[in-house]
């Protein structure tokens, strides 16, 4: 393998799939980036087998001469100090060659670096992707889906299935659930496809966070392509691969009530800073509990007690009340995080019991709904 | 037919059996306890058998050529995942990585692996992480469970393995061998008794460091009959020196067994296998002094002391305890 | 072996965790090993209150009940972290399970701290090498260091074990209860807190040696028969036994009744068994506690006492609750035969404050039910007064009023 490069595009490339590269990984091999030199161009894979992300630089672009290959080949190097290596190297281009068993040789300007490599038939192999049965989705689409569900992802890993984000595939149409079992976050948007096929795979709400994090505010389309093991995103000149999930997800359908005994509707900022300031003394007790009550017809009141601090109260008008009277106490972090992704200037929330799931959904817009559980108080 | 499956089939044909039987009916179970002596191929195997599940090309056996083979073999396949004890035992926090891997699909292949060497040293939290990942066993995942010391398992892990136990080996088949490889009589006959593997044994029966714990044991033997105090002398002298962590002393612990071992199979008329033949008439000239019941405690007492070490005792402190012990077997009791 | 041992006495051990969060935080992220690292309640506010700390932070003049803001002056590179409850409680659990290879006799004082009786392990050598494997299990299984106090009692146990941290071990023997003990002040001692030792201080008694040596008449005037108990102590003499069933009796509310005769009427033991459920619940609601786990008693008239234990699937508290689910443990376990004694009693105890429940979206609906029908009932109430619908057993006349029985049941 021998090719030179322009300098800052390897460097920013390299950084690209240094995000998925762990420095604790129990597979050797994994602590290394892989290159590979093909015709086309130069491919940089790094993976911490949850994620791998692959970032790839073409031969030329846009009439410019990126990359100029002298022999095809490929080499897994030690991927901290290649990517402090090529940071530092003094010239704007970059040539890089394996000159035997794996020892590879970079220069740049008058500075030559040696480094060991490791033998890339080692690297794991990424599932090869069948065109055709693709999924797009425009970037800042994919990204909005990705922060409205993904924080109600469970931390905790007693039940494994739910520390990741339930996609759905069907006609056309992709909905995304996540739930910790005490609040449940749900989205829906239509895809663009050729074909019909359905699907059913839990994400690690881990992986997309990752993949938000590396794909830039654009509208241009992502590809999302999903197989047996892994689900596959391309962008631009990207690939970002993730694991799945083993196992059924729960089905929350159910589980979603679809009547109402109660209903409010408020504006999302007012109730957003009422509860805000209600949890300033309820952050000290154990569970960040608010209540919601009644007062009339058009006012709500949020309070909350911690014995040994003190009492807040707050009355927050509400544009229209219908139903029975409610008294409710939930987490305010729950809340907070759910109205924070809600988008609309205006939400109304419905209540089915004091003890029983309520749904927060914008005016107007059935794309997105969050759900959470109430707290049981004595 | 690799050396490796020759090796392995001359070591324990009928673990190799009972997996290629499993294999090539299609009925591999979930979770697999390989048990037996140090050095009887219990690693060798299990990653066979992981290579055989996992191969690439055709057929029952792993070609160990294709990629997943070879990988295997440098621990570097994403989907086999082998726990090491750290430090001193496998702790929670790695059985935990274990799940939270397996909750996820495989990298790529259709089955994830994992191997526990030395399954035994699991803490109790470790143990009880791995009972419930056993219970509920994800579809396609095999664990290979390795023990040198099952019966300090906890019975329902051990309930829900397949055991495949290992015989140990002759001692005069490693013995020989080293002997072909220019390893000294005396030297061969006492690492053959230590370890069953070969390269373990060439490695300590070549070492200058093992040739001196062999004197010293010995000298510290000869001591003991002699002059009881003169014993402690030596043990600060050279012994304490010498043997310096808790795994050396152990080592001490097991030469100086070997040799009370012998002791007792003169005493028993059997001049046959010793650890030691080099010493036959040292010992035989003590069993002339000794009672068989003697040398019984004395063994007795050795093991009582290998198994407070385990437990964390202070190694010079066990050892003191120990010689007054056994020169009190001697003369005083 | 035996030879370590005394003849006639005990051999208590007091093992003592040494900063017992901190060291557990360690031990999960050992990178913070030999930094200065506090727990406090609320890590990023000021005013948190710091719970426990490293002895590297000690160093530094850092101290527990400190405020975050007043340690962080100290000692700029504190690291703080908010307490993990669940994670203490789990490596406490893997603590005793330890201590109890070495003795079935393991009184668990704390979360961190317990007392052993090895009077009868010497096979596993004498009681300071004993000391000396326990200690260096603790460290190497769980990565936590403990100090260890070795007596013929708890008192000096607990006194020894205080001598020397972290990792110590420590023997104190009867007869260096002068030259050791004496000369402390007397707050020093376990047992005496700023109040006693005000009251102490009172009567002219500085150290534990004054108060060895005091009089009986005026301590029991100045502080009753405690004041004698802890001359005992400062003499070195303590009496308790190590317990290992101490903590279970630790934080429960029960009530039982001895029947006026052996009743055999499944009737009348429901009514007396929802009569128990009242009381408990009364003296719950005092409390403001709620109990987790149940257990009835029966005592049948051969004397034959069976104790039935239940972990509830949340914290109760009112009386029907109780009643509903003593009654389905005892009609569970009850032979038939006639009955002598019947207890209930709540153990599991959480404080009213603190029992709120999350609820959880797989399991909702059951507690919803539950609360439904409390809510129907309320609501019957308001429309027909109150005690329309009453336990069935209310209404029926009380003339066999069963005898409170004092004698029975330990509770709290």
């Amino acid at each position: 393998m021998k090719f030179s490069i322009q300098k800052d595009r390897f460097a920013q490339s390299v950084q690209d799939v240094l995000k998925a590269i762990s420095s604790r990984t129990t597979i050797p091999i994994l602590t290394g980036i892989k290159i590979d030199a093909t015709e086309e161009g130069i491919k940089l894979t790094g993976s911490d087998s949850d994620i791998s992300i692959e970032s790839f630089i073409p031969q030329e672009e846009e009439g410019k001469v990126l990359v100029d290959i002298q022999q095809t080949g490929s080499i897994v190097l030690n991927a901290r100090f290649f990517n402090e290596i090529v940071k530092k190297l003094p010239s704007e281009k970059a040539e890089i060659e394996v000159i035997s068993s794996f020892q590879t040789v970079i220069r740049s300007g008058q500075a030559e670096f040696s480094l060991n490599g490791l033998d890339p038939d080692e690297y794991p192999h990424l599932p090869q992707i069948e065109e055709g049965e693709v999924f797009k989705l425009p970037t800042d689409l994919l990204k909005a889906l990705i922060r409205q569900t993904v924080f109600a992802v469970s931390a905790s890993e007693t039940r494994p299935i739910l520390t990741g984000v339930n996609w759905k595939i069907e006609e056309g149409q992709l909905v995304c659930i996540a739930t910790d079992s005490h609040r449940l976050a749900w989205r829906k948007a239509a895809v663009e496809t050729d074909f019909n096929a359905e699907y059913n795979v839990v994400i690690p709400g881990k992986s997309l966070n990752e993949l938000s994090k590396i794909l830039d505010d654009s509208q241009e389309p992502v590809e999302i392509v999903i197989t047996d093991n892994q689900v596959l995103f391309r962008a631009k000149h990207l690939l970002f691969y993730s694991r799945l999930l083993e196992g059924n997800y729960p089905d929350t359908s159910r589980l979603i009530p679809t009547d109402s005994k109660t209903k409010l509707e408020l504006n999302t900022k007012e109730f957003l800073q009422a509860i805000d300031r209600a949890s300033l003394l309820a952050r000290e007790g154990r569970n960040n509990v608010v209540k919601l009550s009644m007062i009339d017809e058009n006012l709500i009141e949020i309070s909350s007690n911690s014995p040994e601090i003190g009492k807040v109260t707050e009355q927050v008008r509400s544009r229209e009340i219908e139903g029975e009277e409610i008294k409710i106490s939930f987490s305010a972090k729950y809340m907070m995080d759910a109205l924070k992704v809600l988008e609309g200037t205006e939400i109304n929330i419905q209540f089915t019991g004091a003890m029983r799931p309520f749904v927060i959904r914008p005016e107007n817009d059935d794309s997105i709904l969050q759900l959470i559980l109430p707290v049981r108080t004595y | 037919m690799s050396d490796i499956w020759k090796d392995l089939n001359e070591l324990q044909p009928i673990v190799l059996k009972m997996i290629m039987n499993g294999l090539a009916k299609g009925r591999v179970a979930h979770a697999y306890l390989l048990e037996g002596d140090p050095g009887t191929g219990k690693k060798q195997t299990a990653l066979y058998f992981a290579k055989s599940l996992l191969c690439e090309e055709e057929g029952i056996m792993p070609c160990n050529e294709c990629s997943n083979c070879r990988r295997i073999d440098s621990g570097n396949h994403p989907d086999v995942h082998i726990v090491e004890p750290d430090g001193l035992s496998i702790k929670k926090q790695q059985i935990v990585f274990l799940q939270q891997e397996f909750s996820k699909t495989a990298v790529e292949a259709n089955r994830k692996i994992y191997i526990i060497n030395h399954a035994d040293k699991m803490t109790a939290s470790a143990a009880n992480s791995l009972l419930k990942f056993l219970e509920e066993p994800a579809a396609d995942t095999v664990a290979l469970l390795l023990t040198e010391q099952a019966q300090r398992m906890l019975p329902t892990i051990i309930s829900r393995c397949q055991l495949l136990s290992f015989k140990p080996l002759p001692p005069d088949l490693l013995k020989n061998k080293l002997i072909e490889k220019e390893v000294s009589l005396p030297m061969a006959a006492l690492v053959s008794r230590l370890t069953n593997n070969f390269d373990e044994a060439f490695r300590l029966g070549t070492e200058e460091w093992f040739a001196q714990s062999r004197k010293i044991v010995l000298k510290l033997y000869e001591v003991l009959l002699k002059n009881p105090l003169e014993a402690m002398v030596k043990l600060q002298e050279d012994f304490n020196g010498h043997f310096k962590d808790k795994q050396q002393v152990s080592l001490a612990l097991d030469l100086l067994l070997l040799l009370f071992k012998d002791l007792l199979s003169i005493q028993t008329g059997n001049e046959q296998g010793l650890a030691y033949p080099d010493q036959l008439a040292l010992l035989k000239n003590t069993a002339l002094h000794s009672s068989i019941v003697n040398t019984t405690e004395q063994i007795t007492a050795i093991l009582e002391a290998k198994r407070k070490l385990d437990a964390n005792m202070n190694p010079q402190l066990l050892m003191e305890q120990l010689v007054l012990k056994l020169q009190g077997g001697a003369s005083f009791v | 072996m035996e030879s370590f041992y005394p003849k006639n006495g005990r051999v208590v051990l007091h093992v003592d965790m040494n900063s017992f969060y901190a060291s557990v935080e360690i031990a999960h992220n050992p990178s913070l090993r030999g930094r200065p690292l506090a727990i406090a309640g609320k890590p990023e506010e000021r005013k948190g209150i710091i719970v426990t700390c490293s002895y590297e932070a000690r160093t530094f003049g850092v101290k527990t009940t400190m405020t975050v803001w007043e340690a962080k002056k100290l000692c700029p590179n504190l690291i703080i972290l908010p307490p993990n409850f669940e994670r203490y409680r789990g490596a406490s659990r893997e603590i005793f399970h330890i201590l109890r290879r070495y003795t079935p006799l393991v009184e668990p004082v704390s979360i961190d701290e317990g007392y052993l009786d090895i009077t009868s392990s010497y096979a596993l050598g004498t009681p300071l090498a004993i000391s000396e494997l326990i200690q260096q299990e603790l460290l190497e299984r769980l990565m936590l260091p403990c100090s260890i106090g070795i007596a013929p009692n708890k008192f000096l146990a607990k006194m020894a074990s205080n001598m020397k941290k972290p990792l110590g071990i420590t023997v104190l023997r009867k007869r260096e209860v002068p030259a050791v003990l004496w000369p402390l002040p007397a707050v020093a001692m376990h047992g005496v807190g700023e109040k006693t030792a005000d009251k102490l201080a009172g009567l002219g008694i500085m150290t534990i040696g004054d108060l060895a040596q005091a009089s009986d008449h005026v301590l029991k005037n100045r502080l009753g028969v405690r004041g004698i108990q802890l001359k005992e102590r400062a003499n070195g003499i303590d009496r308790r036994k190590v317990d290992p069933e101490a903590a279970n009796d630790f934080k429960s509310v029960g009530q039982s009744i001895t029947l006026p005769k052996d009743e055999t009427k499944q009737q009348e033991l429901l009514r007396v068994l929802l009569q128990l459920s009242e009381r408990v619940a009364v003296r719950l609601q005092r409390k403001k506690v709620l109990g987790e786990s149940l257990s009835v008693m029966i005592r049948y008239k051969d004397w034959k006492t069976i104790t039935r234990s239940k972990k509830l699937s949340g914290p109760i508290e009112k009386a029907e609750d109780i009643f509903a689910e003593a009654k389905q443990l005892f009609l569970k376990n009850w032979s038939g035969n006639g009955i002598r004694l019947l207890g209930v009693t709540l153990s599991d105890l959480t404080e009213k404050e603190q029992a709120d429940v999350q609820l959880d979206l797989f399991s909702y609906e059951q507690e919803a039910n539950k609360a439904s029908l409390a809510e129907a009932l309320d609501k019957l109430d308001k429309k027909y007064g109150e005690g329309v619908i009453q336990p069935a057993s209310k209404k029926k006349p009380a003339g066999k009023e069963a005898a409170p029985d004092m004698d029975g049941k330990k509770s709290e």
